[in-house]
């Protein structure tokens, strides 16, 4: 059996089908690659182009092709696999009604939405009266070296209006984040504001979710415009604490 | 010279484990004033800046008490019971846990640099944890055994009868810093400071929780009141009030359908029963101004049917009293004079108790909904507003603090009853005026959105409790063809797999009749 092309070829789709499930999560980080479970829709166009593959391997040799045909012959017409022939007549069909119903029942589903996380930025924005453009700007208080001032101004600031959504840690675990969706970022790690220059996150924090762009919408995005409640000082110097709260570098202008 | 080497290892390693051992005040100092100094303040004292924002406040560590400890009341905790608050954080609360966040070096460090806000810590001999024992088995018996003593020793005074926190006492409650402070709500214990296992809860029986009003019980156990393993089976009991797992949080309500006029339009119908829960979280408005750091209610459960013709949604949620209650007045003023005037002034009033459900104008194509906060100027919400004091009503809101009423009413029912209130709000699917209600359609996912004021802890407007966007689902009959579809996919992929054997077969036979013919080379059949 073990070099019989038809069980060959259902040993290969089969551990095929683990690598894709299990393999591609699971096994990159037991060596400290981070991964994720493979979308559906990916999953069946990975299996897809194996089996494809497999056809062609058996396929591409007459002798191959015969003996692999060998044993769905065999079941269709031998007299003595007759009970296995009725099994598999009704078992097939049964799967495929199975899967019809599974695909056409009313669902209990949420609509799928799908949103930019980092749409473009405006050129400029107006905050307090005054006209900011946001290209080529700095974070005055890293221009002029106040540094510890930003710090430890942003510091109250942080803890009094950000901390209840994205956490003491900055890491968008904070005692009111759970009741928000989207969730709020995380803000330490590469994924998010250290992508980013502070003009950027500067025009977040004054416009919040009420300001994104259309291709930002939906805005469900529970973040205030913080120029409500903050001065433009305040907002530089929050924008300042968050980098080095958590411990990383903004993007800066020269690397565009 | 493998031996000098081998001996400057030895002192390396002994060294190292001193330096280990020795309290690391500098870098305890560093870690607190980055990351505990916001609210429990550079002196310790739990006045940092962000403090005012949070009730419970944040632990003063100049004095000594700790709630959660393993340690008899008034003692102070051991180093573990410190590293399990700083690890695993406090439930309920605004602190979260620290285990994965700061390394074992900086989390030690920084338990070291608490203990130095209150010097007796170096002088006292070190503190000797209580001896729980195991619990034993819950069973009928002893739940019993732990209802009898809830009763007896008077659980109920700020607990209330069923746990939730609205004992005649608990309007009354301040710790030990003159702080409004809540009766737990002992129906949800994933919230509880100290953890909500039996275990956990036994230890608060027998510690108490310094600082607050809740007392060590293990002077009954001295007076032979009554014994340890009755203690247990009042923890046991106190678990039973809350249920197995925390209630999960999914995104879509569903509404069955009921036949035609079956709809339950009361509280307290028996139908309500069989209708599944959904559990939305609430969380504090702090997006718009004024904002409300303290709400006190922090979900509501949500049970909804159909009949084609009806919509019925019934909402609970517990709430410590039935709002406007003279009783809670002094609540809301102590409430009030610590959690403001941040935002402005806001004076202590008779409030009543609301809910408001909201829904898009019409259903969406798409993701595109309202924004989620009460809408805006041009993309209005539509509202049923219910108030403990008012009939329900429709409205239309264009951002939190533009609400209009759209005239008319929204049928309800409404009770409160031991520390949880329920209402039952009913309308037609299809409104007379479509221009601004909501058509419910079946068959498509409907944006849902819950608002909740306790008017006794001085919520009103923007102050108040709010949920993101949910969906509501009303289940539609199943359409015929969800059963002829796969009937037929049955029988043709059935129908086609006869076909395929049956021509194999005759090929077959068609082989066995050439081979045993005169020319075997004339081909039969299909060539591979």
């Amino acid at each position: 059996m073990r070099d019989h092309p038809f069980w060959q070829a259902i040993l290969v789709f089969i551990a095929a089908w683990i690598l894709v499930r299990w393999g591609i999560p699971y096994v990159p980080p037991l060596v400290g690659i981070s991964s994720a479970p493979v979308p559906t829709s990916v999953e069946l166009q990975y299996m897809l182009t194996v089996l494809v593959g497999i056809l062609i391997w058996v396929s591409d040799n007459e002798v191959r092709w015969k003996r692999f045909k060998e044993p769905i012959r065999n079941v269709m017409v031998q007299p003595e696999r007759k009970w296995m022939r009725v099994a598999f007549l009704v078992a097939i069909p049964l799967l495929v009604a199975f899967v019809t119903y599974d695909t056409v029942r009313p669902k209990v589903t949420a609509p799928v939405g799908l949103r930019s996380v980092h749409p473009a930025n405006p050129t400029s924005i107006t905050v307090d009266g005054e006209s900011i453009i946001l290209e080529g700007l700095e974070n005055p208080f890293r221009a002029e070296g106040r540094g510890d001032e930003a710090y430890a101004l942003g510091l109250d600031i942080y803890y009094q209006n950000c901390m209840a959504c994205h956490g003491d840690y900055l890491d968008g675990q904070g005692h009111y984040a759970h009741g928000y969706n989207p969730l709020p970022l995380p803000l330490r790690g590469g994924g998010t504001i250290a992508q980013l220059t502070e003009s950027y996150v500067f025009w977040r924090i004054a416009k919040g979710g009420a300001g994104l762009p259309r291709e930002g919408q939906p805005w469900n995005s529970a973040m205030p415009a913080w120029e409500d409640f903050l001065t433009v000082e305040e907002m530089w110097a929050v924008t300042y604490f968050l980098y080095e709260q958590a411990g990383i570098s903004p993007r800066t202008w020269e690397e565009h | 010279m493998a031996a000098i080497r081998f001996l400057g290892l030895v002192l390396v390693l002994v060294t190292a484990d001193l330096a280990a051992q020795q309290p690391d005040t500098e870098r305890g100092r560093q870690v607190y004033e980055r990351w505990c100094a916001a609210c429990h303040a550079v002196d310790g004292a739990g006045e940092g800046p962000a403090a005012g924002y949070m009730l419970p406040r944040p632990r003063d560590f100049t004095r000594g008490i700790y709630q959660i400890r393993t340690t008899p009341g008034g003692d102070i905790p051991t180093d573990d019971d410190i590293m399990r608050m700083i690890n695993e954080g406090m439930p309920g609360t605004t602190m979260p846990g620290w285990q994965d966040q700061l390394s074992r070096a900086d989390r030690q460090a920084v338990l070291e640099y608490i203990k130095s806000f209150y010097p007796p810590f170096e002088t006292m001999a070190a503190p000797e944890p209580i001896d729980f024992g195991r619990a034993p088995r819950v069973s009928d018996d002893r739940l019993e055994e732990g209802r009898i003593f809830y009763d007896s020793i008077e659980c109920w005074q700020c607990h209330g009868d069923t746990g939730r926190g609205y004992g005649s006492s608990a309007p009354e409650l301040e710790d030990d810093w003159g702080y409004p402070i809540r009766a737990v709500d002992l129906t949800k214990n994933w919230k509880f400071n100290g953890g909500g296992s039996v275990e956990e809860i036994y230890r608060r029986l027998r510690t108490g929780m310094d600082g607050t009003p809740m007392p060590s019980f293990s002077d009954l156990l001295d007076a032979d009141f009554m014994t340890e393993d009755q203690l247990w089976s009042l923890a046991h009991y106190v678990r039973s009030l809350a249920p197995d797992r925390p209630p999960r949080v999914r995104e879509v309500i569903r509404a069955d359908r009921v036949e035609p006029g079956e709809v339950p339009t009361t509280v307290a119908d028996e139908r309500w029963d069989e209708v599944e829960s959904f559990y939305i979280p609430l969380v504090a408005q702090i997006i718009v101004l004024p904002r409300w750091f303290d709400p006190s209610v922090d979900a509501v459960w949500v049970q909804a049917l159909h009949d084609g013709n009806e919509i019925a949604l019934r909402v609970t949620w517990h709430d410590r009293s039935e709002s406007p209650h003279p009783n809670w007045m002094q609540w809301q003023e102590r409430v009030l004079e610590v959690m403001e005037p941040r935002e402005g002034d806001l004076d202590p009033a008779p409030r009543p108790d609301r809910l408001a459900v909201q829904f898009p104008r019409s259903i969406p194509s798409g993701m595109e909904r309202p924004y989620f906060l009460m809408g805006t100027s041009d993309n209005p919400v539509y509202l049923w507003q219910w108030s403990s004091t008012d009939d329900a009503e429709p409205a239309q809101a264009r951002g939190m603090t533009e609400i209009e009423p759209l005239g008319g009413s929204i049928a309800s029912d409404a009770r409160w009853e031991a520390g949880r209130w329920q209402v039952v709000l009913t309308r037609s699917l299809e409104p007379e005026d479509t221009s601004n209600r909501l058509t419910f359609e079946r068959g498509t996912a409907i944006p849902i959105a819950f608002y909740v004021w306790d008017g006794d802890n001085g919520e009103e407007g923007t102050r108040g409790a709010i949920s993101s966007w949910y969906f509501i689902y009303l289940l539609e009959d199943a359409p015929i063809s969800t059963y002829v579809t796969p009937l037929m996919a049955f029988f043709l992929t059935g129908g086609l797999g006869l076909v395929v054997v049956a021509r194999a077969q005759k090929r077959e036979r068609a082989l066995e009749t050439a081979s045993e013919g005169p020319d075997p080379t004339t081909p039969t059949g299909r060539n591979p």
